[in-house]
């Protein structure tokens, strides 16, 4: 009998106490993942909000201040609220399991993470039920714009409390991580046969350790600033509003690694899946990875080439060579699938949908990382394009590939296969036809951040047509919450290792049990369920 | 030297290199110190992992150990369930509330906090 038949399935205990006091991974990992889906749903409703508001010129759909908080609190959740927290929930869930450990090193600070990511989110958006609004400066709330000056409303003050709480949460997480990790592992799983996803998991919290306290330092900075009469930020008072967008972007360009990396540990654990190969280049995956988060420490100020108090060249040159790791990654991926034994499942559609999104968000990366073309596309749609394909294309197709991936390791049941290709089929045409026109709109001049706009070339077509795109995304959507009520009636158990997968968390069954594992395969690569399936190509325990 | 040393003496490495780069090229301050900062935190936690290393002796170390090797070992003490977390988290976030809202919400987490702390204590002994 083989160790995954031999596994029991979890004893559920449905409760709400048992929930609310849960210190499981897997339960903390399910609650991060729920609750950024709910941030990314409310944050994907004031996305359609803003694009009817442009879908045509001088439309009166919203005013221009509930337009600037409806972009802020968007901006704001997605960022800080979905894509990099429904990361951490996936590792959460995942990554004590791929390398056999029972639990987080920190069972009780993961849980505490968790309930200050959820009530920093909250007071985030209870801005919005104040007298004065949400905050209205973007999510990087630029001083002195977000000086009490400018912004005396308490929706301010609610953000940088509530950003705050996320960012000491995601603090904490990283540290447990990392202890997890080099702690934690089981017999015989060595560093390098940790799976790539957890290999990412690693980086990024090293990358979370480095950049999370700056943006810490600069909204204690611009509270005190705010109430307790300092000048930080303020030119009036001899502060510097350079020295936030220092701050700030020291952790905000790390940041958008700390939302890319782990997806891409998700792709680099479904393409080997589904093209029956060994990941192409372990070694090359995980040292590019570090390369990225080394090299995304010295990139902060390509975000500032405008503000002409940066030493472009430097920087510019820095962030051409993000490219490079970049590169590495995505010939491991091709490399993976090349004479690969390719199955198109919905999991292996969208990672495909994320490779090509990535692509074209990771190509106009490196354009705008030269200064005389930044100069240009600054504070245009050409940079909502730019990051919309890096983490929208990117992230957000690789969290779908996720959630149809693992959905039966952690609920025993698998989506629906032909709602999910129609799911992919609705994101990947509506999100093409949202995005892709706003790189012209760009070039055509439109700023960014603008509730309106003058019936001038091809701007009042575009919008149009990038508006259509998006309530096409919405269907996309709706296909997938219709997907898991469907799958919820699903009877059928899946069994432990559904999609004939490597990684370890494939040899417990689904859902896991209580601590993990009642019994742990061999391990002695890093496919230890591909070994255990497959006796006759054991490797040898020396390697 | 394990792969974890090595990772974070070489993260340390590099950042020394970059933040005396960047001085050098930008002469800029805010930017240089960022890097010196984070420069510096690195080779201290690089330097607790090379102390931290003598003493550990793991078995996801060892290449050839099984389940078997580790069986009846004390991994560690994991709770089931606590109402801590949720008690702390809450306790924060009153205070951050209550510093922008009212300085009684402000209180009340201090309370909490302090009681959470006061049943850290008691359960430690």
């Amino acid at each position: 009998m083989s160790a995954q038949a031999a596994l029991r399935p979890a004893a559920p205990r449905a409760d709400l106490l048992s929930w609310l006091t849960t210190t499981d991974h897997k339960r903390i990992g399910i609650l991060y993942l729920t609750t950024s889906l709910f941030y990314f749903g409310v944050a994907g409703l004031l996305a359609v909000a803003i694009r009817t508001q442009l879908s045509r010129p001088a439309n009166t759909f919203v005013d221009a201040h509930t337009y600037a908080q409806l972009f802020t609190l968007h901006g704001t959740a997605m960022i800080f609220l979905f894509v990099a927290p429904f990361a951490l929930g996936l590792a959460n869930f995942l990554l004590p399991l791929q390398i056999g450990a029972p639990d987080m090193a920190f069972p009780r600070l993961n849980a505490t993470s968790y309930w200050l990511f959820l009530f920093g989110g909250l007071i985030v958006f209870s801005g919005a039920a104040t007298n004065e609004g949400a905050a209205a400066n973007g999510w990087t709330s630029y001083a002195p714009l977000s000086e009490i000056k400018i912004s005396t409303g308490l929706g301010q003050d609610l953000w940088i409390v509530g950003v705050f709480l996320v960012s000491v949460a995601t603090i904490l997480t990283a540290i447990n991580f990392v202890t997890t990790v080099f702690v934690y592992r089981a017999p015989g799983m060595t560093m390098w046969r940790i799976p790539i996803f957890t290999w990412e998991m690693v980086a990024t919290s090293l990358l979370i350790f480095m950049a999370f306290p700056a943006l810490a330092a600069d909204l204690l900075l611009l509270f005190v600033d705010r109430h307790l009469g300092g000048h930080a930020f303020d030119p009036a008072g001899g502060g510097s509003p350079i020295l936030y967008q220092h701050l700030f972007w020291f952790f905000g360009h790390p940041e958008v690694y700390v939302m890319i990396l782990p997806y891409f540990g998700v792709i680099s654990e479904i393409i080997p899946v589904f093209s029956r190969k060994p990941i192409f280049g372990y070694t090359g995956l995980v040292l590019a990875a570090f390369a990225i988060a080394g090299l995304s420490m010295g990139v902060w100020a390509h975000h500032m080439f405008t503000t002409g108090a940066v030493d472009d060249p430097f920087f510019s040159f820095m962030s051409f060579l993000i490219a490079v790791p970049t590169g590495v990654k995505f010939f491991n991926w091709i490399g993976t699938m090349w004479r690969g034994s390719i199955s198109f499942a919905t999991p292996m559609l969208f990672s495909l949908g994320f490779l090509l999104n990535f692509l074209l968000g990771g190509i106009t990366g490196v354009m705008v990382a030269s200064p005389p073309i930044d100069f240009q596309a600054h504070q245009s749609y050409f940079i909502v394009a730019h990051m919309h394909y890096v983490l929208g294309g990117g992230s957000l197709f690789a969290i779908f590939a996720a959630l149809f991936f693992w959905w039966p390791k952690m609920f025993g049941r698998k989506l629906n296969e032909g709602l999910g290709k129609l799911c992919f089929w609705l994101l990947f045409i509506g999100f093409n036809v949202t995005f892709l026109p706003m790189h012209v709109m760009g070039l055509e001049g439109m700023p960014r951040r603008v509730f309106t706009y003058p019936d001038t070339g091809h701007l009042a077509l575009l919008n149009a047509i990038a508006t259509a795109g998006s309530y096409v995304m919405v269907a996309g959507v709706l296909v997938f919450v219709w997907n898991v009520v469907v799958s919820a009636f699903d009877r059928e158990p899946v069994g432990p290792d559904p999609w004939h997968a490597n990684s370890l968390e494939w040899a417990t069954s689904s859902p896991p049990p209580e601590y993990n594992f009642d019994r742990l395969p061999p391990i002695r690569s890093e496919r230890p369920v591909f070994d255990a399936r497959h006796p006759e190509l054991k490797p040898d325990a020396t390697q | 030297m394990t792969i974890g040393l090595r990772l974070f003496i070489s993260s340390a490495v590099f950042s020394i290199v970059i933040a005396v780069a960047y001085w050098f090229v930008a002469h800029e301050p805010a930017g240089t110190f960022l890097l010196g900062f984070m420069a510096f935190a690195l080779t201290f936690l690089a330097g607790y992992m090379i102390v931290a290393e003598r003493e550990a002796d793991l078995w996801g170390d060892d290449g050839a150990a099984t389940g078997q090797d580790a069986a009846g070992e004390v991994v560690g003490t994991y709770s089931i369930s606590s109402p801590l977390p949720l008690w702390s988290a809450a306790a924060l976030a009153s205070i951050g509330l209550g510093l922008v809202i009212s300085p009684a919400i402000a209180a009340m987490g201090a309370i909490a906090a302090l009681a959470l702390g006061a049943l850290f204590i008691v359960q430690s002994r």
